[in-house]
């Protein structure tokens, strides 16, 4: 009965969002269609499905998305198999910590953007070029996050499994890591949608496909329903990704509930 | 007496600063049509440059301030946003935005005639089109120069996506692309292809002068248009008028004084004067008197335009082939 009723209720709230949607749709048809903005600078949405269907009968749509999806994969697992175990021994040791703190600093506030004529002279313009980008842009806020998650394990835990005779590999696997893991995931999420921007500075130089090269090349030659496609498939991307994340946390963690 | 005096420095150093900050209202001359005018160091931009240098638009009682932008693209985007009046642009811009049906801009008149100012640069042992089979080319797409290379490779038979890899790549970039050897050759325009043409070892292997409408109508790839928004021009037809009679007397002076043009326009394009001299020396600079046959009735250089924007749709550049007669307007000349 309960779980009807939760039903029930999820089911009018996707209602209620799917309705939002196509209202929201529907004002922006209107008010393109009404003539009040120039297309140049606003296209319609039935203007931007009409370049997505033209771009799938190209092929062109799919093969754009998977070159990026491919590129924001690499350099985020690369990031994420670096910042994990980094970022755990960076938060449980003071002295490591000392050691890489400062280069982390000088790190941390570099765009991805800032590492394209470097990674150009080390890679030249090659897909590890663009793997390094999306690297560059998600490591150092994916060790950040890592060592918050792991800072934030309650001492008196470490204290009291130690108190009950556990040494530092025991502390680590039963303490430490299960108590940082369902931060470092809900961190990881929302890196995945930062390697997602670092992907279009990626695709700035030496791009053919992919959907920051659609949206600069749309730029270039005006075609804002290119442009807008774009915006709309890196969120669509994004919200599909997420949602796999999310069933992954729940699989992960699934102690936790 | 010393109080006034100070108060009369403290206003003029106001207004010096106000200046130096950009307020245009207190820094420019009295009654003066300011114009923000889109350029950049490419050679379409030497006449307003010229113009703007030796006080030819101070005459026509015009305030010409310059802003640079990298890429014809950026360039329109501000047009359409109305922040820049007059630009000059690579053709190719104008027309993808014709294509989208933007009216907010006229073409008004064409500077130049350039044909050895682009150009396919190859390294020594690359003797024809068809030895580039399998190699690595560097452009920046979407421009006049990708135009080039998809006609000359078309005209060779030469499939652009399985036969060569077309490596897009900004022009900021290109140089050093070539000169890393990550790219076996390169589509550039000036001041990037003097500049790759100066490395050892490097040559033209074809320039404008091989693209199909350059054969029959004297067409680049990108020609230089000018052009004005339509806002602009319609509030201020005389300053417009006045703008065109400047830069007509810049491309005489161009003529007529190379040596000179060309000293003033290195501190613009940080190229050498032997290489600046030879751009202005291998490009044809109109004179107001050409511009009737090119612009007006239908124009020859309109007619060439609109067999580029149908070649542009050919190769999937644009959409739809606009009919650019319309967005020309001569009556400014």
């Amino acid at each position: 009965m309960a779980e009807k009723k939760k039903w029930l209720q999820n089911s009018a709230l996707l209602s209620i969002s799917a309705a939002s949607l196509l209202a929201f749709l529907l004002l922006w048809e209107l008010i393109c269609r009404s003539g009040a903005i120039d297309p140049v600078f606003l296209p319609a949405p039935s203007q931007v499905l009409g370049r997505a269907l033209r771009m799938w009968d190209q092929n062109s749509l799919i093969a754009n998305i998977a070159a990026s999806g491919r590129r924001v994969m690499v350099g985020f697992f690369a990031a994420v198999v670096v910042a994990i175990p980094l970022g755990i021994m960076l938060g449980t040791s003071r002295v490591a910590r000392a050691v890489l703190d400062p280069i982390l600093s000088f790190l941390r506030p570099l765009p991805s953007m800032s590492w394209i004529p470097l990674t150009l002279l080390w890679f030249g313009i090659t897909e590890t070029q663009k793997y390094s980008i999306v690297f560059m842009g998600s490591v150092t806020p994916a060790l950040l996050y890592v060592i918050e998650a792991t800072q934030g394990i309650d001492p008196i835990l470490i204290r009291a499994a130690r108190n009950l005779g556990a040494n530092r590999w025991q502390v680590m696997r039963e303490v430490i890591l299960p108590g940082c893991m369902p931060q470092i995931l809900s961190g990881m999420k929302v890196i995945l949608g930062l390697s997602w921007t670092c992907v279009i500075s990626a695709e700035l130089v030496a791009a053919k496909e992919g959907l920051g090269f659609m949206i600069m090349n749309g730029k270039e030659f005006f075609q804002t329903d290119t442009v807008v496609l774009g915006m709309v498939l890196i969120s669509f991307t994004v919200l599909i990704t997420d949602m796999v994340f999310r069933l992954i946390q729940r699989s992960v963690l699934s102690w936790q509930q | 007496m010393n109080e006034t005096r100070r108060r009369v420095m403290k206003q003029a150093a106001t207004l010096a600063a106000a200046g130096s900050m950009g307020f245009p209202i207190l820094s420019r001359a009295a009654g003066a049509t300011v114009i923000n005018y889109g350029g950049s160091a490419w050679l379409g931009h030497y006449s307003a440059y010229i113009a703007m240098k030796t006080g030819m638009m101070a005459k026509q009682n015009i305030d010409l301030r310059w802003q640079a932008f990298s890429t014809s693209s950026a360039r329109m985007a501000a047009v359409m946003a109305g922040n820049v009046d007059i630009a000059g642009t690579g053709v190719v811009s104008a027309l993808a935005l014709m294509a989208s049906g933007a009216r907010q801009f006229q073409l008004i008149a064409t500077p130049n005639n350039f044909g050895k100012a682009e150009g396919l640069l190859v390294r020594d042992g690359v003797n024809s089109i068809n030895d580039l089979k399998g190699k690595k080319i560097g452009v920046t797409y979407a421009s006049s120069s990708h135009v080039l290379l998809l006609d000359i490779l078309a005209q060779a038979k030469i499939d652009p996506d399985k036969d060569v890899a077309v490596i897009n790549l900004p022009a900021t970039e290109l140089l050093s692309a070539y000169r890393a050897n990550q790219v076996d050759a390169a589509v550039a325009w000036t001041p990037t292809f003097n500049r790759i043409r100066a490395l050892p070892g490097t040559k033209v292997l074809l320039d404008d002068s091989a693209f199909s409408l350059y054969k029959s109508y004297k067409m680049s790839p990108g020609p230089d248009v000018l052009l004005t928004r339509t806002a602009f021009a319609k509030d201020n037809r005389d300053a417009v008028k006045g703008f065109l009679i400047a830069i007509f007397e810049a491309n005489a002076f161009m003529t007529k004084k190379p040596e000179e043009a060309a000293k003033m326009l290195m501190e613009l394009t940080s190229l050498t004067y032997e290489e600046q001299l030879s751009t202005i020396k291998q490009t044809e600079w109109f004179s107001q008197a050409d511009q009737r046959a090119l612009m007006d009735n239908p124009g020859d250089f309109v007619v060439g335009l609109q067999k580029l924007s149908e070649m542009l749709l050919k190769l999937k550049q644009i959409d739809s082939v606009p009919q650019v007669r319309q967005w020309v307007n001569a009556t400014y000349l």
